[in-house]
């Protein structure tokens, strides 16, 4: 109690960031975790079997999954947000679906565009993991009897996987910084709550580095998280202390 | 023990790379406690000859019998292919094989290394196969180093370990490619002593190697490979001893 009555004296001569302000910060940040965390885990999902397929020798597997890849990787994420937000409304029959409620948030369409551009970067990144797997590895799980699938769940994705580590914490906060751009939709994210503060009080420098802190924090739990997960996971590489 | 069935036996391989034919014709019989050493110039065909002995590469001709079954074939489009790869499968299990550069898996301790095969392909209870692996630990000293991770070890201690890893699937045959060929000279004694004590027990082996001495004192049969085809072959105290060919005499003539 002490430290809340601290910070009200703290916000009561102060003209921005008044209780209402940061509370819109504070929706803001819900929002932007919720779209960042579940964009991140979808996409996360859908790239193993599309990495898997991708890395696949049949060509009329990997190729649609290089498109996908190609296309999503080869336009800027502005632009894929921009044509699924405002485009959505263009198929026919769309408003009378259950669907249209969703849809018509910027939320979701912003989840759409962003679970797809991460996918398309997780799926290579986990594509290029898988192949640079040692040779001899593979040569040693046939040797033993493995099958393919045995393979695949037991030698090639954990050892990829861990391999892939450090790009893909690189991919969680080039996401993070990237969901800034939801806001162009009208998503009250943590840019757009910044973005809402600038307009009605003209001070861009409270505005936005207030909000630029919280971003920097948002990326150290990331990196911690992350070098955690390395130390752990990436034991077999460290020589033995 | 007539009517056990021969652990493995091949016969008339024959397999070309491009233009390029590697093995004209091999046979080999490998019965129960049989060492059989294969040795030959690089580029004679040896390491190919192994490698087709469990499939890692397709012999284009030949006959492949593990245990008294054998291996089906179809052709393909691209080659000749096995027919059934679940029988592959099954006949690989039998034969475990031992890699010049080790191969263990990077992102396995020592001990995971070894219970893996043996739990997700035979469907061993991990209990026991992790009972079976510490005593398999103890026999090539490597009871302390169960928990290291491969790149932790010295290249002697990853063959070594690489070799309970073959022995915890209780193969019919053992596969050696050249086990000793990556390691530093000093290490090389340690390797070689595990696959004395292996032979001594009466397991079933095929060596590609170059450590004469080995073939020397441990294997039953020798075979001189020279450009794919068995230049020379019997028992180490004849083609070793007292090679016939002019080609074998200079093999094992003393470099300098």
């Amino acid at each position: 109690m002490e430290i809340l009555a601290w910070f009200h004296e703290l916000l009561d001569g102060n003209l921005i960031f008044t209780p209402q302000t940061l509370g819109y910060y504070w929706d803001g940040l819900v929002v932007t975790v919720q779209l960042v965390f579940v964009s991140l885990l979808i996409g996360l999902v859908l790239a193993v079997p599309l990495a898997i397929g991708r890395s696949s020798g049949r060509r009329w597997i990997s190729l649609p999954i290089y498109a996908y890849t190609y296309v999503f990787r080869g336009t800027p994420l502005l632009i894929q947000l921009y044509i699924i937000y405002y485009g959505v409304v263009f198929f026919d029959g769309i408003q009378e679906t259950f669907l249209w409620p969703l849809l018509r948030e910027a939320f979701y369409p912003a989840l759409i565009a962003f679970t797809l551009n991460t996918a398309a970067y997780t799926t290579e990144i986990f594509r290029g993991a898988i192949k640079a797997t040692p040779k001899g590895e593979i040569e040693a799980a046939r040797a033993y009897g493995m099958s393919q699938a045995l393979m695949m769940r037991r030698i090639i994705l954990p050892s990829a996987f861990r391999r892939a580590l450090p790009a893909y914490g690189n991919e969680v906060i080039f996401m993070l910084h990237a969901s800034a751009i939801a806001s162009v939709v009208t998503l009250m994210d943590l840019t757009g709550a910044a973005r809402f503060v600038y307009a009605r009080f003209y001070a861009p420098f409270e505005a936005f580095i207030f909000v630029a802190v919280i971003y920097l924090c948002l990326t150290f739990t990331i990196l911690f998280f992350f070098r955690y997960l390395e130390k752990r996971l990436l034991a077999h590489l460290r020589p033995q202390s | 023990m007539a009517d056990t069935p021969i652990p493995l036996e091949v016969r008339n391989i024959k397999k070309r790379f491009g233009d390029t034919e590697v093995l004209k014709g091999l046979s080999l019989t490998a019965r129960k406690g049989d060492v059989i050493t294969l040795i030959g110039a690089s580029g004679s065909g040896k390491s190919t000859f192994l490698r087709c002995m469990n499939l890692l590469e397709q012999p284009d001709e030949g006959d492949l019998i593990v245990h008294g079954e054998e291996i089906r074939f179809k052709q393909t489009r691209y080659g000749r292919e096995p027919a059934d790869w679940k029988q592959v499968v099954r006949m690989r299990a039998k034969l475990s094989m031992v890699f010049q550069s080790f191969n263990l898996w990077a992102h396995m301790t020592l001990l995971e290394n070894i219970i893996e095969a043996p739990v997700h392909v035979l469907g061993k209870p991990k209990k026991e196969a992790i009972e079976h692996a510490r005593a398999l630990l103890e026999r090539v000293g490597l009871t302390a180093r169960a928990d290291a991770y491969p790149a932790q070890m010295s290249g002697g201690q990853q063959q070594r370990g690489a070799i309970a890893r073959a022995l915890a699937m209780d193969p019919e045959v053992m596969l050696f490619d050249e086990p000793t060929s990556a390691l530093d000279p000093e290490l090389v004694g340690d390797v070689l002593k595990v696959m004395h004590g292996l032979a001594d027990e009466g397991r079933t082996m095929v060596v590609v190697t170059h450590e004469m001495s080995f073939a020397r004192d441990v294997s039953s049969e020798v075979i001189y490979l020279h450009q794919g085809l068995v230049e020379e072959a019997g028992p180490p105290q004849d083609v070793l001893a007292n090679p016939q060919s002019p080609r074998l005499q200079q093999f094992l003539a003393p470099k300098y």
